[in-house]
């Protein structure tokens, strides 16, 4: 019976041990990960943060220098998918937009006008996101295809 | 044929349910007629979904775009073998799959079963058969596979590039594999549970199952692992990623599990852990489901919603509440009469073991809902990357290693210091002098250094298993070297299997450490004629040369590989563009050494293909990932190898159990 306590207790210090290193590695490596919305009502907190953004590519911004690996674009929301695109939107504001400029990356192979990406990198106070990864979505087409 | 199918899928759901009730009700009555008659309705149901996926199939090889499923993921251009594996190019192919694989092992596990076992295999072929009717209720119902198209297209919209690749061929069938084989354990564990027939039974029934469904785990988590590396081209081979851990959550349970059963059968211990363990790990192969189909987790590898979530959400929390429901009900008579002695014994580093792999299992899973969990909590969706992972899973692969090398080696019960100091000498000894080699040959980064040490520790103490084994042969029957190896081996498969298996690992290890601590990455853009170099290696850019067919164009670039001056092999990466779905796509070009892999990846071309972008990694080891994987597959067919004293033993409880066909006493309480 002593030993069983003993043995509790041994079994209690591995719980303890794999507790804290998961609490302690949440605090170190946890990254936002926000809408471009998201980030725009939060804009003045989150500079200097590192974070992880979603967005889709604006059309006609990419600038791509494949001697420099220089990467650059405008980011904007993904529109809700619920939302019937031919219905204006009531309010004409302007949506947010953030520019991103990724250096020293190829340009994945999905990327393209209107794909959706997270980028991952830092936001400056001029509303500038420096990045150091943009992902692509990966198209598995694990949803029904609409019928064209 | 799309009729054909969609009958074949009706008919099998309704034999479903049929072959519950039979089940059920021939258990309690103890009538074995109805059993048997239950058994050929889940045969019968096996033959209909195996209708329905040739049905789909024909399909496919015909490009019969009045399917939706086919227009989706098929085109008249798509090569044939592509045509085949996309049945599990899409959803409800791959539920289709999944339903087919599960099908075919419940047929199996009712036929092993028809006498063995009499008891609680009713109402395992029972719980099967109600899992069968969870998917044949989504492939009537919600994602039907044979949906026609109001109007038919003249052409599909094709399998997407990235699947069009002989890795995505092979890895989803064998990842479907080990995860649906894990339902039989489970079938049986919940049925032992149900019945109260608590011994070893289940366990002894399933085994070989068990097995079979880590052997496809191993081989799907790394089947996949080799795909992200050859077609991705990002150079790594593992990235964390929601749908990787799905994956890699229920090995690590079912690891957990083949080595706690061992403490059961040998201990009569740990009955409720092991039962708890095939429950989380069935439902963790679920879990996986739903994550990478409801979308609410965000994964590279999807970003579509598919309306599935709830679903499996819901058939999720049904499992695991009827489970640890019964799990309660039966708490009692699961008490285990033995008890632990002493930390210097086999069953407590099995012990501890188990806590590594589930702290591991554990912190995965935490990570991989970790943006959900934070959004409901605090409002905000916080994400953990890979350094939580790697900063979580790294030191208890650390204490697993250790674990791995003290476990064989030590006695069951207690060890003495005399029994320590003559197993552990020679194994702690080599740790230590590989340890050092490894400091004075420059590496200085403590985790490497430990890593090697323990690796080369636990390869010791496998040596010194098998000598002992071998001397023993020897001496006791006098035989040569070499062929006491051999009988040692295949007298005790299970026991020197495993070893093979741990050999497996500490190799795959070994990669893991090397490629991950060591890796060098050039980016660098080039014109024609211009080198420039990566690690000990010189490449030069000869040129570009173009090729255009129906199906894709390319662009492939050619690159002199030299090495102190001597030209070593031409490497060629591509860029391919897929006419169809207007995307493209990278080939990486890949050397692979024991010592290093040369990758190169063809990043970026201008617009006259003057000048070329190129992404070059060069990755110590990582061959070493893949021959371990090799290894532990070939352990694993070891292990499961039919043994001849095994096969007796279960002649015999078949004749013990044959006059006696149905005799179980199916009430609470029984046993």
């Amino acid at each position: 019976m002593r030993f069983r306590l003993r043995f509790v207790i041994g079994t209690a210090l591995v719980v303890g041990a794999i507790v804290y290193l998961i609490t302690t590695a949440i605090r170190n490596t946890s990254e936002y990960y926000l809408t471009v919305d998201e980030v725009a009502a939060r804009q003045a907190q989150l500079v200097g943060q590192p974070l992880r953004v979603a967005g889709r590519v604006k059309s006609g911004t990419i600038a791509w220098d494949p001697a420099t690996l220089t990467l650059k674009f405008g980011i904007v929301p993904i529109p809700d998918p619920n939302v019937d695109p031919a219905v204006k939107p009531v309010s004409t504001a302007e949506p947010a937009a953030y520019a991103v400029t990724c250096i020293g990356e190829p340009k994945p192979d999905m990327f393209a006008n209107g794909r959706d990406v997270i980028v991952e990198g830092k936001l400056d106070a001029t509303g500038h996101i420096a990045a150091t990864q943009v992902l692509t979505s990966c198209p598995s087409k694990y949803k029904p295809a609409q019928a064209k | 044929m799309p009729d054909l199918g969609r009958l074949a899928l009706a008919i099998a759901l309704l034999l479903a349910f049929y072959s519950i009730g039979a089940n059920v009700f021939g258990a309690r009555r103890r009538r074995p007629e109805f059993i048997a008659s239950a058994r050929h309705a889940l045969w019968a149901m096996c033959a209909m979904v195996t209708i329905a996926v040739v049905a789909l199939w024909t399909g496919l090889l015909s490009s019969d775009f009045s399917l939706e499923y086919v227009a989706s993921y098929s085109s008249t251009t798509l090569p044939t073998v592509y045509k085949f594996t996309a049945l599990w190019g899409g959803q409800q192919g791959s539920l289709l799959l999944w339903t087919w694989l599960l099908s075919i092992f419940t047929s199996v596990a009712a036929y092993q079963h028809r006498r063995r076992n009499p008891e609680i295999a009713p109402y395992a072929m029972a719980v099967l058969a109600g899992v069968a009717i969870f998917f044949l209720g989504m492939l009537n119902f919600v994602t039907r596979p044979f949906d026609l198209l109001p109007v038919i297209p003249a052409q599909g919209t094709d399998l997407n590039p990235l699947l069009q690749n002989y890795w995505m061929a092979i890895h989803p069938p064998s990842l479907y594999t080990g995860y649906v084989s894990a339902t039989v354990p489970f079938a049986f564990g919940a049925a032992a549970l149900m019945t109260g027939k608590l011994d070893d039974s289940w366990i002894r029934s399933t085994r070989r199952w068990a097995i079979f469904s880590w052997f496809f785990l191993t081989l799907g988590n790394l089947f996949g692992a080799r795909w992200a590396y050859e077609v991705l081209g990002w150079g790594g081979y593992w990235a964390w990623d929601p749908v990787e851990n799905a994956a890699f959550m229920p090995w690590l349970v079912m690891t957990a599990y083949l080595h706690s059963v061992m403490i059961q059968e040998r201990k009569d211990m740990l009955k409720v852990w092991n039962l708890a363990l095939i429950g989380l790990a069935f439902s963790l192969t679920i879990f996986g489901t739903f994550i990478t189909r409801s979308g609410v987790i965000s994964s590279v590898h999807s970003f579509t919603q598919s309306g599935l979530g709830p679903y499996f959400l819901s058939f999720l929390v049904l499992i695991v509440a009827a489970y640890t429901g019964l799990l309660i009900f039966r708490a009692r008579e699961l008490r285990s009469p033995a008890e632990f002695e002493s930390y210097l014994s086999r069953e407590a580093a099995f012990l501890f073991n188990n806590l590594m792999l589930i702290g591991i299992a554990f912190a995965v899973f935490w990570g991989t809902i970790f943006p959900v969990l934070s959004e409901a909590v605090r409002g905000v969706k916080i994400t953990v990357g890979p350094p939580f992972f790697n900063s979580v899973a790294g030191p208890l692969a650390l204490g697993l290693i250790f674990l791995m090398g003290v476990g064989p080696l030590i006695a069951w019960r207690r060890t003495t210091a005399s029994n320590l100091v003559k197993s552990f000498t020679a194994p702690a000894i080599t740790g230590v002098a590989t340890g050092v080699v490894a400091l004075a040959a420059g590496l200085r980064t403590w985790y490497v250094l430990t890593a090697f040490s323990l690796a080369a520790f636990v390869l010791g103490t496998v040596v010194v298993e098998f000598r002992r084994g071998v001397g023993a042969r020897r001496h006791m029957l006098a035989e040569p070297a070499p062929r006491a190896l051999v009988n040692l081996v295949a007298k005790n498969n299970r026991r020197y299997g495993g070893y093979i298996i741990h050999i497996g690992v500490i190799v795959a290890f070994v990669g893991i450490v090397g490629s991950s601590f060591f890796k060098t990455e050039v980016k660098k853009s080039v014109r024609e004629g211009q080198s420039f170099t990566v690690g000990a290696y010189q490449l030069r850019y000869l040129g570009l040369s173009e090729s255009d067919t129906a199906h894709m164009e390319s662009a492939t670039a050619r690159i002199e590989v030299s090495r102190n001056g001597r030209v070593v092999t031409e490497m060629a990466p591509a860029k391919l563009f897929y006419k169809r779905e207007q995307q493209p796509a990278t080939k990486v070009a890949i050397r692979s050494t024991p010592f290093a892999d040369l990758y190169i990846v063809l990043a970026g071309l201008d617009e006259n293909g003057n000048q070329a972008t190129f992404e070059v990694f060069l990755t110590p080891l990582v061959f070493w990932l893949w021959a371990g994987g090799l290894l532990m597959a070939i352990g694993t067919v070891v292990v499961m190898w039919p043994n001849v004293r095994e096969r007796a033993a279960i002649a015999a409880a078949v004749r013990r159990a044959a006059p006696v066909a149905i005799t179980g006493e199916p009430a609470p309480g029984g046993d």
